[in-house]
């Protein structure tokens, strides 16, 4: 009892501390439009995470596969292909509605079994093995999958399948009995969820405010208010913070740190985001169908050089297409990719390169540094004999068959390779679809493997032969894990945490907090 | 440059010149040497630039100009976010850009008159259509219009100059038509006519002569319009392609750059302003040369 | 006079027409916007699914059609990045814009035409000439560099004004300072050129004869005719300059005007926020165009009956 009396005082000294607290962040870009489901842009997975939940929870804090509870207590394999989740109690939407197995069903079978464009499009390249999800009772739903599932957590953790309320939903638009695209499309302006946040406010490519979420089911949210504001401009973004206008900004380019630095109000906190910037390559370029020009491509260029000079050395280049988060599937012994600028001359020489010019696609502004390493790795081209020019156009030219090299990135949608390398290069992928990359029966094979296998050294021994076929004949090379920073006034502390997919704005219990000097 | 010394045999062109320098007052005398400086600078570019304008070197990014810590020997004006010679960047890009203004401002010139002139003597059907088409490029604002045809063909040089030339061809088209219909109404059109005159004689001999100083102000304008313009288009992402240097993408990329190393957007923002005011002072100039003499008519 | 109003809506609506057909196949043009709409990562298939989802996978004519419908009908379409009417959207956005106008104009007002009388009036003296290298540089000077160089100086450096957005009265100091550059230059010109016409004519002539006070001849006479000029100026010349002008300072202060909305969904390939917002401006512009038009017809019978 007293016990119980000491947990409540507290947690009511707490809010009463918290409740002061209202932030605001300067973003570099504000969602068009708010929906977990249809979205997996690196500007929207900075909303979800304040305002949704998932079944499966995930300890943020480190490194790795440390599953929680979330809004599923237990779960566990009923069947190898069916699994059983408990479904937690008492969990209320934003709305008011009580969250029961009907709404998790629905949420899922959005997914799952498609029918409104984006979700199809969406779900279709990493939740291909979900068949459908049914009610058990109110608390118990049942999950089915194709082939048995190696993955069954990680793809229970996703942002696409957190949870939203169906009746809700129905009822935006139309006939509110039956799901229709209206609805999704309703939804996405008026988003509610489980989370410790409700968004109070929505003005798209504009504004989110939360508003803490007094029902929410699990520890109450540190702030009573966080306005997430639109502020384009980098230098507006960094004045907004010495006006006071912001107290926190993200995308602050690795250029501008000194200035935070050298301010004493100010800190920045950054990290190697678990996302490559990657430069890719046609193969199906008459040009280039010899692979031999296109390891010269990727062998000219210094990388090192590019994260010294354009990320002051803060960046992470991999050598091969794998991360740290993977886990037990992160591989750095792999040496797929390198710099070789001698062998890059000989293997040009070997293929007979007369001298054509290969473009190097970029978009202006989209890539962080994107266009200055454009126009470097040009120059890098050049040292080895190599033609290049650069080609700016807002344009994505990934599906044009005159595309030689662009830049792109390869973001971790959740973390094991099949969220990153798997995404892009699956055959059947986009990659391969857009015609820029070609798979065999072979490689489908070892793709099976790698995807399926239920023993891990399986998984990484076929990843392993995926990356040596990557390295024979590329079509892919990661340049680096970029390092993104966000700055903010000296009193918040707030960090981006290391289990997050990239450019989360946590803000949960835990997650950020205030000093008082 | 205008010669001061008198040579013994003065050609016109030189005396007419020289009438111009001596009712220039103070701050159009500036101007001239200030705008012919600046022509001189572009056309030597390649002579005197001290090293080339896309020559990176990633490892002296971002260093300041003469005079201040870390300042690169040789790179007088400092160096832009890849390394590069400011000041060659500045010199190539001023060429480049007056080269865009002159070709822009030339097409917009010749489309906007030929227009006009049509439009004004042929009266009619084709004058209700040049009109109709004014009135439709007024309504849209220019930087939009820019927007549209850059992003369906891509920023290329050349589509640039295409766009940069669509620019002001209305204006042109307004004043030349009202010009051509003030004057058809003067006795000595008149008198061509019943003299037996065709019209493109009319036109060429008559009409033409009387409409240069009007389009020769309005260009000069159209010129500095266009630097800002171009500069406009460059800061919202869709200029020339980079390496290639103009001043207005060095403002529009070095813009990021502001609060860290300024010299970076100062000194091509300095040059724009040079170029856009001499054009600006020069253009007023000639229009009141060019009222002096109407009114001495 | 009706006739000539009629005949300027007319044209009016003929101008609009045509502008909706250009930007309509302008856009389609440009290319499948889908993978800027959506993000990467698309198969084909998956493209070829959300371009019918869009309604683009249509023949443009057929396309073309349905929009000249849905205009009819008084629908202009759903936004592809947020999936509510343009109408809806564009309305949010015209009062930020029209604030940041009026703000601009009141300032251009205030100071160009005391300056360009005075510009006028000191022609011979040092004053005259101060005043108009200032206006020079203001039109040398392109709006976005004053624009950056004044959020250095007082917002980075000494903190004095905001910078984000159009929350209170002092965030509209530096946008509509920036804005008002080029047009206070350009409108001291104009009110110059305008006086130096007037201050020539005969009936100020007259008017000095008869004995009147310098300060009323010119204020009274002078400026009252001048005024026709510079009023035309400022609606013909202004409203083009400002809707492009504001483009660029709204995208750098985060102004949420419709200048920052229709570079963006130009840039985003939002084609139904393209197209109604460029019909929108072009309305306004058109709408400003004919009352100049009609008012300049009334003040002045000469242009009404040769039938401009």
């Amino acid at each position: 009892m007293l016990r119980l009396l000491l947990s409540t005082a507290l947690a009511t000294g707490l809010a009463v501390t918290a409740q002061a607290q209202e932030i605001t962040v300067g973003a570099a870009n504000v969602s068009s439009y708010l929906d977990p489901g249809r979205d997996h842009s690196n500007v929207g997975s900075q909303f979800y995470y304040n305002a949704f939940d998932t079944l499966i929870g995930k300890n943020h804090d480190v490194i790795g596969a440390e599953w929680r509870p979330a809004l599923a207590t237990e779960w566990q394999l009923v069947e190898p292909k069916v699994m059983e989740l408990k479904l937690r109690q008492g969990v209320t939407f934003h709305n008011g509605e009580e969250m029961t197995a009907d709404d998790v069903v629905f949420s899922l079978n959005r997914m799952y079994q498609a029918t409104f464009a984006p979700y199809l499009v969406r779900s279709r390249d990493r939740l291909g093995n979900f068949t459908g999800a049914e009610k058990v009772d109110d608390y118990t739903v049942r999950i089915t999958v194709e082939k048995e599932e190696p993955l069954w957590e990680t793809l229970l953790n996703l942002q696409q399948v957190m949870i939203i309320p169906e009746e809700y939903t129905k009822a935006l638009a139309g006939d509110p009995t039956v799901a229709e695209d209206s609805d999704f499309e309703a939804f996405s302006l008026a988003p509610v969820g489980t989370g410790p946040y409700r968004v109070s406010e929505f003005v798209p490519g504009e504004r989110v405010v939360y508003e803490r979420f007094d029902g929410f089911w699990g520890e109450p949210a540190p702030l009573a208010r966080a306005t997430v504001r639109h502020i384009p401009e980098t230098a507006s973004r960094l004045t907004a913070l010495k006006t006071g206008e912001a107290d926190i900004v993200t995308n602050i380019a690795p250029d501008q740190l000194a200035l935070i630095e050298s301010d004493d109000s100010l800190r920045a906190v950054g990290s190697a985001t678990p996302l490559f910037h990657v430069m890719i390559m046609n193969m199906n370029h008459p040009k280039l169908r010899d692979p031999r020009i296109r390891q010269a491509m990727s062998l000219a260029i210094d990388r090192d050089t590019l994260n010294e000079a354009l990320w002051l050395g803060k960046a992470v280049v991999p050598s091969s297409h794998t991360l740290a988060e993977y886990g037990d599937l992160y591989m750095p012994e792999l040496k797929t990719f390198e710099y070789n600028p001698e062998k890059a001359r000989q293997l040009l020489q070997e293929a007979g390169y007369d001298g054509f010019e290969i473009t190097f696609d970029t978009h202006p502004v989209y890539y962080t540094n994107g266009l200055l390493a454009a126009q470097a790795i040009t120059e890098m081209w050049a040292e080895v004999g190599l033609k290049g020019r650069v080609d700016v156009a807002e344009m994505w030219s990934g599906n044009d068959p005159e595309m030689m090299a662009r830049n792109w990135s390869n973001p971790m949608y959740f973390a094991d390779p099949f969220g990153s390398f798997g995404v892009m290069w699956a055959p059947g992928g986009p990659s391969q679809s857009e015609g820029r990359f070609n798979t065999d029966a072979e490689y489908a094979e070892i793709w099976e493997r790698f995807r399926f296998s239920k023993d891990v050294a399986a998984r990484k021994a076929a990843y392993a032969e995926l990356m040596e076929r990557i390295r024979q004949d590329p079509p892919v090379l990661p340049l680096y894990r970029p390092y993104e920073s966000w700055a903010m006034k000296k009193n918040v502390n707030w960090a981006p945490k290391p289990g997050h997919i990239p450019y989360v704005l946590d803000f949960r219990a835990g997650s950020i907090s205030f000093s008082d000097s | 440059m205008v010669s001061i010394t008198p040579t013994p045999r003065t050609s016109p062109l030189l005396q007419a010149l020289r009438g111009h320098w001596a009712a220039a007052n103070g701050i159009q005398r500036v101007a001239i040497v200030l705008g012919l400086s600046l022509i001189a600078l572009a056309a030597l570019a390649p002579l005197i630039a001290p090293f080339d304008p896309v020559d990176q070197s990633l490892i002296s990014r971002l260093r300041p100009p003469i005079g201040f810590a870390r300042y690169k020997s040789g790179f007088y004006l400092g160096t832009d976010e890849l390394g590069r010679d400011v000041l060659s960047r500045c010199l190539y890009g001023l060429r480049l850009t007056l080269s865009l203004a002159l070709a822009g401002a030339c097409i917009g010139l010749l489309t906007g008159a030929s227009l006009g002139l049509t439009a004004g003597i042929r009266r009619g059907w084709v004058e209700n259509l040049v009109m109709a088409a004014v009135d439709i490029q007024i309504a849209v604002p220019f930087t939009l219009i820019a927007l549209l045809i850059l992003a369906i063909f891509g920023s290329s040089l050349q589509v640039m100059v295409l766009v940069l030339g669509v620019y002001g061809w209305e204006q042109y088209a307004r004043i030349v038509r009202a010009e051509v219909r003030k004057i058809a109404e003067m006795p000595f059109i008149e008198a061509a006519r019943a003299a037996g005159a065709s019209r493109g004689h009319i036109a060429r001999n008559h009409i033409l002569p009387n409409i240069v100083s009007p389009l020769v102000v309005q260009f000069t304008l159209s010129v500095s319009n266009i630097v800002i313009l171009e500069s406009t288009l460059s800061f919202l992402g869709l200029g020339v392609q980079p390496p290639t240097a103009t001043l207005g993408s060095m403002v529009g990329v070095g813009r990021d750059y502001m609060p860290t190393a300024p010299w970076i957007v100062i000194a091509p923002a300095a040059m724009i302003l040079l170029v856009t005011f001499a054009v600006q002072i020069l253009g007023d100039w000639m229009r009141d040369r060019a009222d002096v003499r109407l009114r001495e008519r | 006079m009706i006739m000539f109003a009629l005949r300027t809506v007319l044209k009016m609506a003929i101008t609009l027409f045509v502008i909706i057909t250009l930007v309509f196949f302008a856009t389609r043009l440009s290319g499948n916007p889908i993978d800027i709409v959506v993000g990467e990562g698309l198969t084909q298939e998956d493209r070829a699914v959300l371009t019918a989802y869009f309604g683009l996978d249509a023949p443009v004519w057929e396309q073309y059609l349905r929009y000249l419908r849905s205009i009819l009908a008084g629908e202009f379409g759903i936004s592809f990045l947020e999936r509510r009417p343009v109408s809806q959207i564009v309305a949010e956005r015209i009062g930020p814009s029209l604030q940041l106008l009026a703000s601009s104009l009141a300032l251009t007002l205030a100071v160009a035409v005391p300056l360009g009388i005075a510009a006028a009036l000191y022609r011979k003296s040092w004053i005259g000439s101060a005043v108009m290298i200032v206006a020079f540089l203001g039109y040398a000077v392109p709006n976005f560099v004053l624009a950056i160089f004044m959020i250095l100086i007082f917002a980075f450096t000494l903190n004095w004004l905001p910078v984000v957005g159009n929350g209170s009265p002092w965030h509209f100091v530096m946008p509509t300072i920036a804005m008002s550059g080029v047009l206070i230059a350009a409108l001291t010109r104009f009110t110059r050129n305008a006086m130096l016409d007037v201050l020539g004519q005969d009936y100020m002539r007259t008017a000095r004869a008869k004995g009147l006070p310098e300060h009323v001849v010119i204020f009274k006479h002078g400026l009252k005719n001048a005024g026709v000029t510079i009023l035309s100026v400022l609606g013909l010349q202004i409203a083009g300059m400002a809707a492009s002008g504001n483009v660029v300072i709204e995208a750098i202060f985060s102004w949420p005007g419709i200048g920052d909305l229709l570079v963006r969904s130009a840039i985003m390939r939002d084609y139904p926020v393209l197209q109604f917002g460029v019909i929108s401006v072009a309305l306004a512009v058109v709408v400003i165009n004919a009352v100049v038009d009609i008012a300049y017809a009334w003040a002045d019978p000469r242009i009404r009956l040769a039938g401009g």
